[in-house]
């Protein structure tokens, strides 16, 4: 951004913000597609924040250590797998609530990731590989806006995969059995706690890739605010998408584009509000459960256990 | 298993109980009070040996941080003094989440109406410059707590009227609050010649929350025992307290009873913000004389804990957040000896809190007494 | 339950449909079921002792008796849901160790239980291919749906794969529930109350079915029930259980409805003897529902103009199969739903179910399940025995302190009088039995004498003595000018309660009559309702 710039006067606003969605939304959409999996299933994982600042943390680690930031991506997938596995183990425990649950491993998860994370702020890890698709064009801003990092590529593929395998797999025929009446998948002879803890534990995996993206890419280090609530703005944002993976790509945009707007005014110079821009994916999401929820009336798309476990 | 079985039928089988003596009964109700305990006390000490082993990995020995976290917290009249400063705003944002818990819902967002309600403490001392110290303090509790309330409420509110629900939203409200705060603090709010940390105009050291008698302790923490003993009585000898437990165990039951379900949640919440925001109202006036980063210290966050661990039992909320408030101030002495990271005391947190809701499975089925 | 023997012998022998042959191509017949000395124990409670049944292949076996009598628990141990303390199962010769429904199913033994099992979201396709025991890792939907097609052209009935199975009307449900048995094909099949949500006449549908599939030599069906008509009209032997033990057995032709009674309630006291006085000319409506609408959880509409009167001194009820919008109806009444249009009036002037109204009015109410909607579990009997009052003088000092023991010492006297059975006042009402709940409930809601009083299914799920109290009280209420609206889905309940019977269907009152000109089969078409094939849900897509 620094060769050149060309100036786009107020253009440079929506191609930010373009920019800014590319970039920002990828943690978004994993964390989503994970609860999006867990939620099928009947239960609801509050956690995932923690989960994904623990992916961060263990992603940028692991990356650090072995010098490929794959290996991070695939530790932090762990590592949220390990968080998800125990949030599914605890709340199939009888009287467990899975709402507090997840807000004891979000703190928890936090924490944790502080605690080991100490000695990592300092050192710099390889980063994800960005893949140019701004090559066309001479001007740096669209050239920057457009560096798309592969893992976004995978996320972007995964959600139609996995609105396919809700539909026309056996696990994904299972899994929203369990989510809808576990009555009948218990009539059925499945194990309903099952099917959630490993449903919880996919989740969790998803949601600790999502979070080695913050730290291998953007913004790109460790440290920690590296996270303020996106893992919280992704499970509201489930409810938005009405459970399609699909649709959580579509929102994940948008709500990447949310977040971008801060920055990408400050780029242009407009920076008296900052703040109050930076609270715009929060106040978005927001609005949107405002929207999107009413007092007398549920989803016909809401997995019915959800509902029956209100 | 139960598959098709009608509710009421099943309950139909249970055998009934017989009628007891009455010494017997009360002897009972002691017993079922030490076996709801007795899971809590549990969690306690298997969080204990699993944080040992955690700073034991991390190459410490675990029976001396343990001595170091009892000499940090409450070894001496000093930290004792200190522990119950930490613990006074626990109380308050404690009862943020705990009140609301009473009618069944989980609110985490005390974080947002304590920055809001301790800038809106800040903000009201300024007009007020030159009144008596007392009218001053009384203008600072009362800004605050109407603006905790409003920051609560209205998650409350969005609940009952939209159905959106109140974990996420409080949660995002404090999240805005906090992004309003900054931008206040810096911006429209900010003190000129605060340069380095941008922080309100100086309340002012006549309006300082004086100490408690004999004390080194600040006023907050009477606010503290006070309101947590007015939310006791009120929930378990009042009118409303009742109306409350009808709504949180069984808000059709309370519908059938004509009760105005909305208007008891959105007050319960508001209440329960109110006691966040005066515990802003607290931090700004006891210990940092302005509104300034220095107040997200995460005393908003910690107050859930509080509220679980004291089974959302108002009353439980003070020995726990003086429990809580002894191992955050520990906290330091730690990271002098040991070198142990601040968030030493946020994982200990986040153990007792997991371990905590793992031992709800317990609760009931311990039977100390012989059928 | 229990019906005036006279108005069984004059139902059952009328409408028998002619049975329907499955068209099911010949094999050999179903293996017999028999469980031997079966008995189980739930704590101290004996819920089953040396009970034996006989399935014979292909006949219809009725199993009869009243709630609690141990028929549930007998054919949970026969599925595996439950293991018997004692006692053996055999499927032809052989002894079988049933561990799971799963393991009931690869016998070829299905179960179609009370309540639907169906994945609502779910078309009719996927809840089929759900049941199989081995799924491919990877569905072929189209080679499924056409499979289902061909399966469904060898039913008796048919319904569509692809429809969502929210869109069924009750009757299609259980099809589907029994159309699901078949495609397993299971040889032995149990339904538990197979009718309880089935007009008369789609009960029949049914059942005949089923027989008609049973006599052509395709399955043995073993049958849950309470209602003598379905037992002399469809069964071909009986067995009849009582408090967890045998009671009597016989070939269901030989046995009159006495007979049947006798052994099902065995020395019990008859019921006690309803006595009401004669209604005289009626007085102006006391409760009235004005043009009633309301919208269900997911916003579709439930109750479409809903209009009735009902004036003190009369029991009005409203028959109807569950599920055309009573609950809603009775939600709106007890202030737990609101309406989207239309009015309360009670004495003549609009209500709304807030506290002070229904103190003012004296308005009274009974719900079904009243320990999910009347009581808090985790309170103790005083406390929600003071549920209508706390507020009020004398619970209540100076507007805002609770006297605890002047509600415990109210709550004694309520407990003696009513006879409800608990250890102590203070004991949470959740640890209680069903019908000791609703004891409490009525002892509250009777406590002062009721103006209007609303009673919704008030006996579901309760044994006989709670039954014949709340019906007591019901009429006891009635003689002292309550005006009472009875909504209930058992038919012989409003027959033997009410002074006027309504019919609800599809969220309207489709029929009225008195008492007097009651007639069983024209008020069980009009549950059915006229319109039933027509789009009953209305696919309308919701955000």
């Amino acid at each position: 951004m620094q060769d050149a710039a060309v100036n786009l006067g107020i253009w440079g606003v929506p191609l930010a913000i373009l920019g800014g969605a590319l970039r920002v939304s990828a943690p978004f959409l994993f964390v989503s597609l994970g609860e999006c999996i867990t939620e099928k299933s009947g239960r609801v994982n509050l956690g995932l924040e923690g989960t994904l600042v623990m992916g961060a943390m263990a992603g940028y680690g692991a990356s650090y250590w072995s010098g490929s930031p794959w290996v991070g991506v695939a530790a932090a997938g762990a590592v949220g797998g390990l968080f998800g596995a125990l949030h599914g183990w605890l709340c199939g425990r009888p009287r467990v609530n899975d709402i507090a649950v997840g807000i004891a491993l979000m703190l928890f998860g936090i924490g944790l990731a502080f605690f080991l994370g100490k000695p990592l702020i300092q050192p710099t890890a390889p980063r994800l590989p960005a893949i140019p698709f701004g090559n066309f064009s001479d001007i740096p801003q669209v050239r920057s806006a457009l560096q798309v990092n592969a893992l976004f590529l995978c996320g972007i593929l995964l959600a139609p995969c996995l609105r396919w395998a809700l539909a026309r797999t056996r696990w994904g025929l299972i899994l929203r059995t369990v989510g809808e009446s576990a009555e009948a998948a218990r009539a059925m002879g499945y194990d309903v706690n099952r099917v959630r803890f490993w449903a919880t534990a996919a989740g969790g995996v998803l949601a600790g890739i999502g979070g080695s993206f913050l730290s291998l890419f953007y913004p790109g280090s460790w440290n920690e605010g590296l996270s303020s609530g996106q893992g919280l703005m992704a499970v509201a944002l489930v409810i938005f998408a009405r459970w399609d993976p699909v649709r959580c790509l579509y929102a994940s945009l948008l709500f990447g584009g949310a977040t971008a707007l801060g920055p990408a005014l400050q780029s242009v110079g407009i920076t008296s509000g900052y703040y109050l821009f930076n609270a715009a994916p929060y106040a978005l999401t927001l609005l949107i459960m405002v929207l999107s929820s009413s007092a007398h009336r549920t989803s016909v798309a809401q997995p019915a256990e959800l509902i029956a476990a209100r | 298993m139960t598959a098709g079985a009608p509710v009421a039928a099943d309950l139909d089988r249970s055998p009934s109980r017989h009628p007891l003596l009455a010494p017997r009964a009360l002897a009972e109700r002691a017993l079922g009070g030490l076996e709801a305990l007795l899971p809590t006390l549990g969690a306690i000490l298997v969080s204990l040996a699993l944080f040992g082993a955690f700073v034991g990995a991390a190459g410490h020995s675990p029976l001396a941080v343990y001595a170091e976290m009892y000499r940090g917290a409450f070894g001496t009249w000093f930290s004792v003094q200190n522990s119950l400063l930490r613990a006074a705003p626990l109380m308050l944002t404690g009862l943020c989440t705990a009140l609301p818990a009473r009618l069944g819902l989980i609110v985490i967002g005390g974080e947002g109406a304590l920055v809001m309600g301790g800038l809106a403490a800040a903000a009201a001392a300024i007009p007020l410059q030159g009144s008596p110290p007392a009218l001053v303090i009384a203008g600072m509790m009362l800004a605050s707590m109407l603006v905790g309330a409003l920051w609560v409420g209205a998650a409350g509110a969005l609940r009952v009227l939209r159905g959106v629900n109140e974990t996420i939203s409080s949660l995002l409200l404090a999240y805005i609050g906090i992004a309003l705060f900054n931008h206040l603090v810096e911006g429209p709010l900010r003190d000129p010649a605060s340069l380095n940390k941008p922080s309100t105009l100086p309340i002012g050291d006549a309006n300082l929350l004086p100490n408690l008698p004999g004390l080194d302790v600040h006023w907050g923490l009477a606010f503290g025992v006070i309101a947590c003993i007015a939310a006791h009585v009120a929930m378990e000898h009042s009118v409303f307290g009742f109306a409350a437990r009808m709504v949180g165990g069984n808000p059709r039951a309370a519908r059938l009873s004509g009760l105005h379900v909305a208007r008891l949640v959105i007050l319960t919440c508001a209440l329960g913000g109110a006691a966040a925001g005066l515990a802003g109202m607290v931090e700004v006036a006891a210990i940092h004389g302005k509104a300034n980063a220095s107040l997200l210290a995460g005393y908003g966050y910690a107050g859930i804990l509080v509220a679980f661990l004291a089974g959302h039992n108002a009353l439980a909320i003070l020995p726990v957040a003086v429990l809580l408030g002894g191992i955050g101030a520990s906290g330091g002495l730690l990271q002098r000896t040991f070198g142990l990271p601040d968030a030493a005391v946020n994982v200990l947190q986040g153990i007792l809190f997991v371990v905590l809701l793992g031992s709800q499975t317990y609760r009931g089925r311990l039977r100390l007494r012989r059928s | 339950m229990s019906v005036p023997a006279a108005r069984v012998t004059e139902t059952a022998n009328v409408e028998t449909p002619a049975p329907r042959v499955a068209p099911l191509p010949a094999r050999e017949p179903p293996p017999q079921l028999s469980a031997r000395e079966m008995s189980k124990r739930f704590g101290n409670l004996t819920a089953l002792e040396d009970v034996s049944f006989l399935l014979k292949p292909g006949s219809v076996h009725a199993l009869l008796g009243e709630n609690g009598a141990g028929k549930s628990t007998l054919v949970k141990c026969i599925m595996g849901f439950y293991k018997a303390d004692r006692g053996r199962v055999l499927v032809g010769d052989s002894e079988v160790h049933v561990s799971s429904p799963k393991h009931a199913r690869a016998l070829g033994i299905g179960m179609v239980y009370q309540h639907f099992t169906l994945v609502e979201n779910m078309t009719v396709a996927e809840n089929l291919v759900l049941a199989r025991a081995q799924l491919p890792a990877i569905l072929d939907w189209k080679a499924e749906h056409a499979a289902i097609d061909a399966f469904m052209d060898r039913m008796p009935f048919r319904i569509s794969p692809r429809r969502g199975v929210r869109q069924l009307a009750a009757g299609e449900k259980q099809k589907l529930e029994i159309l699901k048995q078949l495609y397993l094909d299971s040889r032995i099949i149990i339904l538990d109350e197979p009718t309880s949500v089935l007009t008369p006449q789609e009960a029949d549908d049914v059942l005949g079915m089923l027989r008609g599939m049973a006599r052509a030599g395709a399955i043995s069906v073993a049958m849950i029930t309470h209602k003598f008509r379905e037992v002399q009209a469809f069964a071909d032997e009986v067995t009849v259980l009582r408090r967890g033990k045998l009671a009597g057995r016989g070939k269901a032709s030989e046995l009159s409805t006495r007979e049947l009674a006798e052994m099902m309630v065995g020395s019990e006291p008859p019921r006690a003897s309803l006595t009401r006085s004669a209604r005289t000319e009626r007085a102006p409506a006391r409760l009235e529902l004005i043009d009633l609408h309301a919208e269900d959880d997911i916003g579709l509409p439930v109750l479409e103009g809903v209009t009735l009167q009902v004036s003190p001194g009369e029991i009005v009820g409203i028959a109807g199969v569950s599920g055309n919008g009573q609950d809603e109806l009775v939600e709106v009444l007890a202030g737990q739903r609101t309406a989207t249009r239309g009015e309360l009036r009670v004495g003549g002037a609009r209500y709304t179910p807030v506290r002070a109204e229904t103190r003012r009015e004296r308005v009274r109410l009974l719900p079904e399940a009243p320990l999910r909607n009347a009581c808090v579990a985790q309170m103790s009997v005083a406390e929600n025995m003071a549920f209508r009052d706390f507020d009020v003088k004398p619970y209540c000092k100076g507007g805002w302190l609770l006297d605890k023991r002047r509600m415990q010492q109210r709550a004694r006297a309520a407990i003696a009088e009513y006879g409800i059975k608990t250890p102590s006042a203070h004991t949470a009402i959740g640890a209680l039995s069903g019908g000791n709940v609703q004891r409490a409930v009525l002892a509250r809601e009777l406590s002062e004498d009721a103006a209007v009083l609303i009673a919704a299914n008030p006996c579901f799920g309760l044994d006989f003595a709670a039954v014949s109290e709340i019906h007591t009280r019901l009429v006891r209420a009635r003689e002292a000018g309550a005006a009472v609206l009875l909504v209930s889905a058992d038919l012989d309940e409003i027959f033997a309660l009410s002074d006027r019977i309504l019919v609800m269907s599809e969220g309207r009152i489709v029929h009225e009559c008195t008492a007097a000109d009651a007639n069983m089969s024209e008020i069980g078409q009009h549950m059915a309702g006229h319109a039933q094939a027509v789009d009953v849900s209305g696919v309308k897509s919701i955000d």
